[in-house]
């Protein structure tokens, strides 16, 4: 491996991550962008999508694919409000939504690997399942939750002019992180998950039980995103049947432009939280620069598109050797 | 090279010398979204209120950022912590939701950054001011039009348009509250709900004049879709032009067709350009330390098709958009 494939390989996404920075030093905002306050914001704004990209970052490296998180998100958030409402505790709430959401993803994984169907056209349907019984389960309508929960403070930020302290969501995610990092790195599991999405067949033959460990991953991603949607109710503190539409979308995109490939095989989680956080600078930057709406999405567009071409491009140079 | 750097240092420097001889305001004016002509009007009053205090001597430098997916809360709720970080003066919000926006609201004003509520209210003490229609003086002029038309009696139905809308259930109580007062209207049907679209509120108004088209002999319908939709109704069964009178709320090409032709007999019209205006007019106020009512009325008017060609009412139906947006 050439040395600049190396640096591409684990410190592309730090480099991208520079670049932006780099870019809003350069405008006069940069006052405004780079305080304590902000950066503490743009934090509190990538942690449901950074939440959202540990499981997807799993379920990619495995070779998968999930398009029913938002729908996930939508659903649990709405029967943690209900739940609230009906006078559960927070952390009996927290244990039931993450363990829906783990249902969701494990449903998706036994889908997919018991009938070896497309990942793709699964949790595409489930997208749509799911979020026609969020709307069922909230008839139609927003659920709000009790305001004063302690669940509501999980994304609250108390001094929003200073760095600290973090809202507790923050730590959560940096937790979660690790662990998932161990998981992903450290343990068999974890191996065959890698095995499992560079090459499936070859994974069969040397012994990897591929069905369990992919419907593993989606059980796992599952929980994560189940966790995600109790995040997101804290947020708006509402169940919103509505809320998130197109939310897999920019977690897929932070996974990929923190280098995983989906092709399988390749990614990491540090890469895919620095992924999500390119996302959440970009919107929070130019946003403070006044740029039109249009504007931005043209812009984290085309840093996805450059993002997979770079990707493409350390492979070719990859096999060359 | 270094000279470039040294003539980008210079115009920063110069920049920052600029900005504070003379202080400019930086106002973000946040809508629900951004693709509606609803919201290109307000877009519009902000513009104005920019260009009168520009020529009164006061800078205003304007934001209009509405959410990067339109209606979706969340993102809603990111535009405002950005704007509240980037430290503009002041904040004009339409905010999607009333409780979602609390929260962000109150963190801004903890910043130093302090929001005027336009549109749609907020549940929160924490707002400069609340500038937005009296919806419910609307209804009221609603019903008060509509027993005038009918002489003072008659059977009339109330289309409502969803559970939850706040700005809607206002308009349908202050028609409730007018019709009341006058003994010889009878309210037939006041418990159906239009819904959100047209296609939902076009079947809830052909399954009302089924059952009761024939002795209808006023109808109000609180926001636009029902508006159209009803009218619509009434035309396929040969009831519309005036044989049943209806009222609708807010306008739109269709329903501004429907009030030429004699379908629609009268429609109460907000005014978003004014609520653009007296938002940003608002918050530059209270930045400059003058006392703001907490309730501000934007206003609504009675178009009828006699007086829908009066240049003010004219105005209301086709905002004057492109006279301050360019673009």
């Amino acid at each position: 491996m050439s040395r600049l494939s190396r640096l591409l390989q684990s410190g592309g996404p730090f480099l991208g991550l520079l670049l932006v920075c780099g870019l809003f030093a350069l405008t006069e905002e940069r006052a405004f962008i780079f305080t304590g306050g902000n950066l503490k914001n743009i934090l509190t704004q990538t942690v449901i999508v950074a939440v959202g990209a540990l499981g997807m970052t799993l379920i990619i490296v495995g070779g998968g694919i999930d398009l029913s998180v938002g729908s996930v998100v939508a659903f649990t958030g709405v029967l943690g409000a209900k739940l609230l409402v009906a006078g559960w505790s927070p952390l009996a709430t927290t244990a039931a939504l993450v363990v829906t959401g783990g249902a969701i993803g494990l449903f998706n994984g036994a889908i997919v690997a018991g009938f070896r169907m497309m990942p793709f056209i699964v949790t595409l349907g489930m997208m749509g399942i799911v979020r026609g019984s969020a709307k069922w389960l909230g008839g139609n309508q927003t659920v709000n939750a009790p305001s004063d929960s302690p669940v509501a403070r999980i994304m609250a930020r108390v001094d929003p002019a200073g760095f600290w302290p973090l809202p507790p969501g923050v730590w959560m995610l940096l937790g979660l992180a690790v662990v998932m990092a161990l998981l992903l790195r450290r343990t068999v599991f974890g191996r065959h998950v890698f095995a499992v999405g560079a090459n499936e067949t070859a994974s069969r033959y040397s012994g990897v039980r591929v069905g369990w460990v992919k419907a593993a991953t989606y059980g796992i991603a599952g929980l994560l995103f189940g966790f995600a949607g109790l995040l997101q109710m804290s947020r708006l503190t509402q169940g919103d049947p509505t809320v998130a539409v197109g939310l897999e979308l920019d977690i897929i995109a932070a996974v990929v432009i923190g280098g995983a490939s989906l092709s399988g095989g390749a990614g990491s989680i540090l890469g895919s939280m620095i992924g999500a956080l390119i996302m959440a600078l970009l919107r929070n930057g130019t946003n403070q620069l006044g740029w039109q709406t249009y504007s931005q999405e043209i812009i984290i567009g085309g840093v996805i598109v450059l993002a997979v071409g770079l990707d493409k491009w350390r492979q070719g140079r990859l096999a060359r050797g | 090279m270094r000279s470039l750097l040294r003539v980008l240092a210079l115009a920063l420097c110069s920049a920052a010398a600029v900005s504070a001889a003379e202080k400019t305001y930086t106002i973000a004016v946040i809508p629900k979204g951004t693709t509606h002509e609803f919201w290109k009007s307000i877009h519009a009053g902000a513009v104005k209120a920019e260009q009168e205090l520009a020529a009164k001597g006061t800078k205003v430098k304007l934001f209009w950022k509405g959410p990067l997916r339109e209606d979706d809360r969340d993102q809603q709720i990111q535009v405002v912590e950005n704007f509240a970080s980037r430290k503009v003066d002041g904040i004009v919000l339409a905010p999607l939701d009333s409780r979602a926006l609390v929260a962000p609201v109150a963190s801004a004003l903890q910043a130093g950054v302090p929001t005027v509520v336009i549109d749609s209210d907020l549940e929160s003490d924490k707002q400069v001011s609340f500038v937005a229609t009296d919806n419910f003086k609307g209804g009221q002029m609603a019903g008060e039009f509509l027993a005038k038309q009918l002489g003072g009696k008659g059977s009339i139905i109330l289309l409502r348009y969803q559970v939850g809308s706040a700005s809607t259930e206002a308009r349908e109580a202050g028609f409730l509250d007018a019709v009341k007062k006058v003994p010889g209207l009878k309210l037939i049907s006041s418990d159906q709900h239009a819904g959100a679209t047209r296609e939902m509120a076009y079947q809830a108004s052909q399954n009302l004049l089924n059952r009761y088209g024939k002795g209808v002999d006023g109808i109000f319908c609180p926001n636009e879709t029902a508006t159209i939709a009803m009218t619509k109704a009434l035309r396929d069964i040969g009831r519309a032009g005036g044989k049943v009178k209806l009222v609708g709320f807010d306008s739109g090409t269709q329903s501004v067709l429907d009030l030429k032709n004699g379908d629609v007999q009268a429609l109460v019209v907000q005014d978003p350009l004014k609520m653009g205006y007296l938002g940003v007019m608002t918050v530059v106020e209270h930045i400059q330390g003058k006392k703001v009512a907490k309730r501000i009325d934007t206003g609504v008017s009675m178009v009828t098709r006699q007086n829908m060609d009066q240049p003010d009412m004219a105005a209301l139906l086709a905002p004057p958009i492109a006279k301050y947006l360019k673009e």
